[in-house]
Parts: C-alpha cells; sequence; structure tokens
C-alpha cells in the first residue's frame, strides 16, 4: 500500500531553485533513505514532505489527501518530523518532553488520556528511555538526547516518520541503536524516510535508496543496485570501490585515495561483479 | 475511565471524569497559590502604608461598611492600588509572553522600543493641545503600538525566533529616544518638567480613569494570552516541530505578539515606564514554579504584587517626597539585570 506519493516535485529558495520533478513513492512499512552530497536538496525535500516548505509545483499525496489541503492537525496526526540539531528548553524532563508528542492527540478536555500513557511508554520502550524518565534533558549525553527526540516523535503515533540525520551527532553504537530502532518501527508498519550522511548506513538500513544531486534524484530503488563505484563518482567525484559487507552483502563504499587508485588495477564496476568475486574469493 | 487519580512523574496530576481528562500541576499550582497570598498582602499593606498610617483593623471597618475612614482608603489609596496591580500584572504577562516568544530573557517592552514609543505620542501630544495638557487615555498606548508596527515593518515580521526583532527594537529605541530628547529640549521649561515627571512611571495621582482602561484591556487580553500558552510551549521547544505536531506557527506567533503589545502598550502608556516588573516577573515566577511552559498566572500575580511593592516602597522611603514607582523599579532592575546575565545558567544566552 503506497502511504506517501510525490509527483513531479518542483521547490525554490529565494527564488533559487532546489528541487526539481522529483518522483517518490512510500510504502507502508518502507525505510526509504534520501542521501546526497551537501547541498543536493535532501533538506529541503524532507521539509517539503513535512509540510513545512510550500512547493512551486508537482503534487505530494499523503494517504491518498493532497498534503496542502490537510488541516495542521490532521498532518500531525499522519507524519511526524524530527529535525537536525534540536535544543531542549532548560530544565524539562525526558518524560515531559515525550509527552508533547501526544500533542495532536490532545485538546482542552483530552488532557491526558490513557492511549497517551501507553503511547508515551511504548515510544519510551522502543527507543530505550524508559529508565531516563526523570532525568533532566540537559543532563544527559547527546545519544541519550537523540533517542529522547526520537521517542517524543514516535509518541505522536503517526504511520509516516520523516528523520532530518537522526544518526549524525551519534557515536557508532547509538548510531547503530537508532537505525535498529527504525528497522524495528518498519517491522510494526511504519514508514520511514531518512535523510543520511552516512551513506553505508544508508545502504544497509534502507529498502529503498534515493540518490539526490543538485536537486534531482539521480538513482532510486534497492541499495545493492544502486551503489556503484559509477554512481560515487557521479555523486560525490571521488573514486570509490564497493564491496559487500559480510552477512547480508549490502555496500560498503570504501573511499580510495590517490595512491590507493594508483596500486588498483581495476576496480570491479558493479556490486553483482563484486559479489560473484567475493563469493569466488569465499568458496576458495 | 479510571477512578484513582494517576500520577505522572514531576508532580504532575492526571484528574479523569469520563472521556474528559485534565493535567494538573502541583508546584505551579503551589506557586501560584501563594503569590495571589502574596499579593493580597502587599495590597492590604499598601492600603494601610502612607503619610497616614491605619491599623489593620481600619480594613475590617471599611469592609463592613464603616465611613470614617473609607474615603481615603476607597477614593484614594484603593484606586491607585489597584493601578498597581493591573498595570504589574499586564506588563508581567507582555514580557512572559515576549521571552517566551523569542527565547531570549532579555525581551522586554523597554527593550523593544514600546516604552520610547508612547513617551513620543505623550510628547507630541502634550506640545499640540492647547492648554498645554496630556491627551486622552488612548495616546500613550497609541504610541506603543505605532512604535511595534514600524519595529515589525523594518525587521521584516517576527522571524524564526524574533531575533531580528530585538536588535531591530534596541535600535528603534534609541532612536525614539533621541527624537523624544530632542523635542524636549525645544519645550518651555513647564511642558518638559510635566513630561519629565511622566517618564519617571509615577502612579502618584493615579485612579479610575486610568484604571478603567487598563482592567478593560486586561479582561480581554490574560484569556487571548492563556489560549496560547500550550502553542508557546511547543514553540519553545522548535519552530519545525511545534508546525508538525500540528501547532498553526504563524498565527500563534502574531497572536502572541500582538496580545503582548497590547498588554504593554495599555500599561506603559497609562501609567509611564515601569522597567524591571516585565523582565523579572516572568524569569523569577519561572524560576519558581518549574516546568517548561511559562507559568502565565504566576507570572502575573507577581507582577503585580512587585509593582504594588515599588509604589509603597516609594510613598515611604522619604519622609517629605514621593519617588516615583518607576524609579523604584529602575534602582531593582540594574542589579537584577546583572544578576540574569552573569548568573548561574546565565539566562543572556538563547535557551
Amino acid at each position: 500500500m503506497t502511504l506517501l506519493q510525490v509527483r513531479q516535485l518542483r521547490a525554490s529558495h529565494r527564488q533559487r531553485p532546489v528541487l526539481q520533478g522529483i518522483d517518490l513513492n512510500v510504502d507502508a512499512g518502507q525505510v526509504v533513505a534520501i542521501v546526497g552530497p551537501n547541498g543536493c536538496g535532501k533538506s529541503t525535500l524532507l521539509r517539503c514532505l513535512a509540510r513545512l516548505h510550500r512547493p512551486d509545483g508537482g503534487e505530494i499525496r499523503l494517504g491518498g489527501s493532497p498534503l496542502w489541503q490537510l488541516k495542521p492537525r490532521e498532518v500531525a496526526l499522519r507524519l511526524a518530523l524530527l529535525p537536525q540539531a534540536l535544543t531542549a528548553p532548560e530544565g524539562i524532563t525526558v518524560a515531559a518532553l515525550v509527552r508533547y508528542g501526544r500533542h495532536p492527540h490532545q485538546g482542552w478536555f483530552r488532557q491526558w488520556s490513557p492511549g497517551d500513557d501507553a503511547a508515551v511508554r511504548d515510544a519510551m520502550t522502543m527507543t530505550d528511555t524508559l529508565h531516563l524518565a526523570g532525568a533532566r534533558i540537559d543532563e544527559l549525553s547527546g545519544g541519550q538526547r537523540q533517542r529522547c527526540w526520537l521517542a517524543m516523535v514516535l509518541a505522536q503515533q503517526t504511520p509516516l516518520l520523516l528523520l532530518d540525520e537522526p544518526t549524525s551527532m551519534l557515536d557508532l553504537g547509538h548510531q547503530v541503536d537508532v537505525l535498529e530502532c527504525i528497522r524495528r518501527l518498519a517491522a510494526a508498519g511504519r514508514s520511514v524516510v531518512i535523510v543520511l550522511h552516512d551513506l553505508a548506513a544508508a545502504a544497509r538500513y534502507a529498502d529503498v535508496l534515493l540518490v539526490m544531486r543538485e536537486g534531482r534524484v539521480i538513482a532510486q530503488g534497492a541499495p545493492r543496485d544502486v551503489v556503484t563505484p559509477a554512481l560515487i563518482r557521479d555523486v560525490y567525484g571521488i573514486e570509490a570501490a564497493v564491496l559487500a559487507a559480510p552477512g547480508d552483502g549490502a555496500p560498503v563504499v570504501v573511499p580510495l585515495g590517490a595512491s590507493a587508485i594508483a596500486k588498483q588495477p581495476a576496480v570491479p564496476d558493479t556490486p553483482a561483479m563484486l559479489h560473484a568475486a567475493q563469493l569466488e574469493q569465499e568458496q576458495r | 475511565m479510571s477512578a484513582q487519580p494517576q500520577v505522572l512523574e514531576s508532580g504532575v496530576l492526571v484528574l479523569r471524569w469520563r472521556a474528559c481528562s485534565w493535567l494538573l500541576a502541583w508546584r505551579p499550582l503551589c506557586v501560584t497559590t501563594l503569590l495571589a497570598a502574596g499579593l493580597l498582602g502587599a495590597v492590604v499593606l499598601a492600603l494601610l502604608v502612607g503619610s497616614q498610617w491605619l491599623s489593620p483593623a481600619v480594613i475590617w471597618q471599611v469592609v463592613q461598611g464603616d465611613a470614617s475612614s473609607s474615603l481615603l482608603i476607597l477614593e484614594f489609596r484603593l484606586p491607585r492600588v489597584l493601578v498597581a496591580v493591573v498595570a504589574g500584572m499586564a506588563l508581567a504577562l507582555a514580557g512572559g509572553l515576549l521571552q517566551t516568544l523569542t527565547g531570549n530573557r532579555l525581551a522586554s517592552p523597554e527593550l523593544l522600543g514600546l516604552t520610547d514609543g508612547a513617551t513620543c505620542t505623550m510628547l507630541i501630544a502634550l506640545v499640540l493641545s492647547p492648554e498645554g495638557s496630556f491627551g486622552p487615555w488612548w495616546v500613550g498606548p497609541l504610541g506603543a503600538l505605532l512604535a511595534m508596527a514600524s519595529l515589525l515593518v523594518v525587521s521584516g515580521g517576527v522571524g524564526q525566533r524574533g531575533q531580528r526583532m530585538l536588535i531591530v527594537g534596541i535600535g528603534l529605541a534609541c532612536l525614539l529616544r533621541a527624537m523624544a530628547e530632542l523635542a524636549l529640549s525645544q519645550q518651555s521649561l513647564q511642558h518638559a518638567s510635566a513630561i519629565y515627571a511622566w517618564t519617571t512611571g509615577s502612579l502618584a495621582g493615579k485612579g479610575t480613569a486610568t484604571l478603567l482602561p487598563l482592567a478593560a484591556g486586561l479582561a480581554v487580553l490574560l484569556p487571548l494570552a492563556m489560549l496560547c500558552r500550550r502553542q508557546l510551549a511547543l514553540l519553545r521547544l522548535d519552530v519545525d516541530v511545534a508546525a508538525t505536531l500540528g501547532v498553526p506557527v504563524r498565527a500563534v506567533q502574531w497572536l502572541t505578539l500582538l496580545t503582548a503589545v497590547s498588554l504593554a502598550g495599555l500599561a506603559v502608556g497609562l501609567c509611564g515606564p515601569l522597567a524591571f516588573v516585565a523582565l523579572a516577573a516572568p524569569i523569577i515566577a519561572e524560576r519558581w514554579a518549574g516546568g517548561a511552559a511559562m507559568p502565565l498566572p504566576a507570572c502575573a500575580l507577581l507582577g503585580g504584587m512587585l509593582v504594588v511593592l515599588a509604589d509603597l516602597l516609594g510613598r515611604i522611603l522619604l519622609p517629605n517626597a514621593e519617588l516615583p514607582a518607576g524609579v523604584i523599579c529602575n534602582l531593582l532592575g540594574g542589579p537584577f539585570l546583572l544578576w540574569v546575565l552573569l548568573g548561574k545558567g546565565s539566562a543572556g544566552k538563547r535557551e
């Protein structure tokens, strides 16, 4: 089932075109990662999807309805956004922060329902923040803080989650924690669109990779089909080898310095070739 | 529909009835109750203290309808004390709203040039009037609104977090002050001393004529301020997060700004500049009440209390003369500002 449909999206920032002809489908339970070099329009695309940036043209449909015809509250019940680099007001506790995620489900006469309780507990369990409930946000480490913000977004209980670089400030262990958590959400039927800097993480955890350059989508599909040395050269302007990760065979990008390029006679050009080469090695 | 009360962490109580539910936070509730009691105490004290000191029993006599002291209390002291209460509440609320909206503790009506706008129009009205008197009550508030309007035009709207608005406001305030002083220097001594008396923020002689517009304004604007409260707490997290949580960001920003400006404009325009209240009341109230949302009721009560006490101090400090409440506020405001800027968790920084 398609949850989010984007057709021929165009957007600009201060009269400068930023996005051109973007097409994207997100199905229920799918993780879509948007990758690309700095300034390629990833964040603007995410802001368009979150209804924070009004596009110049094209169409975005959320659950079948045009995004801009929905009321703010209806949108808040269908999608949640985790922006980059957030700072919480001083003195606020983790539980209070996560509770804010319930805002669209509340009103003057419905300030805290049993459903709110359950949603907050689920979100905090999922992000492993339950034991931090009474702690103040400003006393936590960066990784813990990021998980708390993620819990707030999860508590909103929307079918679609939009995450802008949720792992950028985390060490490797916490990165993996957050990404594993995202996989579990997808397994539970939620859709996730995530902007990632880290191509290796994106290739490993996403079902669909959307590669952007200069405001256009230049490749879209399963990571294994999309990530090739030719693509890396095209997008980032560097030479790189693409290896298959042990275990699941997800493509791993290894940038080659000038010396490495000189030493290496031939770099296998497609993941399929590479995969074959590796299988051969393993059999030997 | 659980019957037993549920306690969320950090002393937040959930009240349930049928499908309805309300949250009740203990600490802000206690602080608000204490401040209400404090305000009442300050009002009673202000009624009794002055050139003629009365005993507390007199209040009881007046309440019972004894006429011997009621003229002094009801006709002279009560209106003035009530003006102080309402002006203080309006200023504190305005400060609380502006501080929350901009995420900057230094955002106050003085800083944004509202006070200087009011001074300017008061001065113009004084110069234009043939008999050399102040204009009608709305001249001051109008000046504050005009100053805000020009501020918004120059800074190009509220902006993401109002930082630009603050900086433009500081510049605008300087410009308006210079204009007022230029005009003042060309006036006769009589005009100049009248306007100077106004700029010291004195409540002397303020009575029902000042109280009515001020109280009516507060009655309309206080509910508006409370309406924005929940949304403002979300805006404080992050503008984008608030928007995706369903907060109509622009509408809330404008409503908050207009409410704050009207409150501050009314208070400053009618009573003259009472510095420090709009800055201090929200900071102190928030520190006492804790929590993430600005405790607006506590903030308003504290503001009222501060102005009543400032006015009271002004009346009794010197044996034969009165110090204007605005001067007392300024005396307290300087050290307080330093404490805010240099103190623990220095509040001058952006949150």
